[in-house]
């Protein structure tokens, strides 16, 4: 199962990387086929691969500290007040290396405010959780509307942001993503027994000598930061964090030394996937902002699981 | 061994106050909290694992103050059984038991050892067949006792438990308090049922709108004072059910 996983990876990715606008064959090339080979569709499918491990990893990490199966960088509210964050520095003139520094702190605030308000006496509600994340979403959207309007020249558009996309590709942006996601990557897996952990209540974790509080001011920070990067450069891509834990949980269980592994695959793998969908779908060349087959998914996925835990979600 | 010394306990939230005067605890000892719905039970037991911060006063555990101890070290000194245990996500009976033993094990992952000592506490508790079961999918019971695995796991000097037998069969309940009773690790256990806890404790405190009413030992648990503390009529009879095992 895991070694076929990866080989079905490997199959995407090279797929990927050869269906586009202008299908290529790899063993007829002309110079012009293979320019847009390696200078556009490669960096741009590896890209997205780590984009996608950033959103996967994120959701798992998320899911684990809210103790929520509907968290993800979107529903949170983290991707949207960092996109906000983002907005704001470009619309201020902040030098472009500085923007995702600026997602991060906003993507934090939003995300503190969230938990802030879902948490009465260690326990976090899971309905509030989900409440104060889409009016997180709802307010950051018009900010970030408002903003589009009043700074018309600086900002690239709103469907970029809201909608999410890979329209600027380039070595050094997926250098910078492969290094954060890595690291990032191996701070979680060496506390992967820890973050276990955290599947029990607050009271059990802590007499087992967790110090719970720090790891999630921890995680929620490093969780942050993969999404605070991966909404500077791409928008909003909601949903991928949301739907990958759980089919990782119910293929490899739920431990988390195995989670986020595979979190992270399956995201890489829906997002390449997704993107591919984007750029073929439309007849005629033009391409789709991916974030708009994510939701679509997402949002399936998400009534899918509203359903099938119902019951847990209101009685606790 | 360690031994638990509290002094001039305080501890305020909203209305409820909590004080205790004095209370030393001998390394082995097994003592019941008793008392109303209430009456700041599980508040004593949180403060005495560092999971709330007193007001004043200072818990030392041989002689080392509370706060001066790190959370791993606390982790090897005392477990809790906390009154609601909750797992997100399905995770396995084993894997949750295995949990216990992570304040023993080393670079992220768990020994053979580890492993052995937990499957002993599975069939020790009745639950090996349902160890591949997710915990989640368990009964009340079931859960109690895969929470009371995950505990005693942990190995440590001092155990608490609030209110152990929570929604555990009698058959099961006395099984668990003998196990537990007769273990040389130190105790302290609120219990409902007092009958039960009359049986298998030594040393009982009985708590009142958040004081320490009496600290006994078996013999001189009264009609009278199971009265005070309870506001009920109590006889000494035997017009009830006996449970032998």
């Amino acid at each position: 199962m895991k070694h076929w996983l990866w080989v079905l990876f490997i199959v995407v990715l090279c797929v990927s990387c050869l269906v586009g606008a202008t299908a290529i064959n790899p063993l007829q090339m002309s110079p012009v086929e293979r320019n847009i080979l390696l200078d556009l569709r490669v960096p741009r499918v590896l890209f997205s691969a780590v984009i996608g491990a950033m959103l996967g990893l994120s959701g798992s990490v998320y899911q684990l500290t809210l103790k929520n199966p509907l968290a993800d960088s979107f529903t949170t509210g983290a991707a949207s007040s960092a996109a906000l964050g983002a907005i704001l520095a470009i619309a201020l003139g902040a030098p472009s290396a500085l923007v995702p520094v600026f997602a991060l702190a906003t993507g934090i605030a939003g995300l503190t405010l969230v938990y802030r308000l879902s948490i009465t006496a260690g326990f976090i509600n899971p309905v509030t959780m989900i409440l104060a994340g889409i009016v997180m979403n709802i307010v950051a959207s018009a900010v970030i509307s408002f903003s589009k309007y009043y700074f018309e020249e600086s900002i690239s558009s709103i469907v970029f942001w809201l909608m999410g996309g890979f329209f600027i590709v380039g070595w050094g942006r997926l250098t910078v993503c492969s290094v954060v996601f890595l690291l990032i990557y191996l701070f979680f897996r060496q506390r992967a027994l820890q973050l276990n952990l955290l599947a029990l209540d607050e009271y059990s974790a802590q007499t087992m000598g967790v110090d719970v509080h720090r790891l999630r001011s921890l995680a929620f920070v490093a969780a942050t930061l993969l999404v605070g990067i991966a909404v500077s450069y791409t928008g909003i891509i909601g949903f991928v964090g949301l739907i990958v834990p759980h089919i990782a949980r119910s293929l490899f269980g739920s431990d988390m030394r195995r989670n986020l592994l595979y979190s992270s695959l399956l995201g890489a793998l829906l997002l390449v996937s997704a993107d591919t969908v984007a750029r073929v779908i439309i007849p005629g060349g033009a391409e789709l902002p991916v974030g708009i087959i994510t939701a679509l998914l997402g949002g399936i996925f998400f009534l899918y699981l509203l359903q099938t835990r119902r019951e847990r979600f209101w009685h606790g | 061994m360690a031994d638990l010394q509290v002094e001039n306990l305080h501890f305020n939230r909203g209305d409820f106050s909590l004080h205790i005067e004095s209370l030393w605890v001998k390394s082995g000892e097994k003592i019941a909290v008793m008392g109303e719905n209430g009456c700041g039970k599980s508040t004593l037991l949180q403060l005495l694992c560092g999971l709330l911060t007193p007001d004043a006063g200072t818990i030392s555990y041989s002689g080392t103050d509370l706060t001066m101890v790190p959370m791993p070290k606390r982790a090897e000194l005392f477990s809790l059984l906390p009154q609601v245990a909750e797992v997100i996500f399905p995770f396995s009976v084993y894997e949750v038991v295995l949990f216990g033993r992570f304040p023993h094990c080393t670079a992220n992952c768990f020994s053979a050892e580890d492993e052995e000592q937990s499957l002993y506490l599975l069939e020790r508790l009745d639950l090996l067949e349902l160890k591949d079961r997710h915990f989640n999918q368990l009964s009340g019971g079931e859960q109690r006792r895969t929470m009371l695995a995950r505990v005693l796991n942990q190995q440590t000097q001092i155990i608490y438990m609030d209110e152990p037998n929570a929604s555990l069969d009698i058959r099961h309940t006395m099984d668990i308090f003998r196990l537990l009773t007769l273990r040389s690790e130190t105790l302290i256990s609120s219990v409902h049922d007092i009958n039960l806890a009359h049986r298998f404790f030594d040393r009982f405190l009985f708590l009142k709108q958040g004081v320490l009413l009496a600290d006994v030992i078996r013999n001189d648990v009264t009609p009278e004072l199971l009265a005070e503390t309870y506001n009920v009529q109590v006889t000494i009879g035997t017009a009830a059910f006996e449970f032998q095992r």
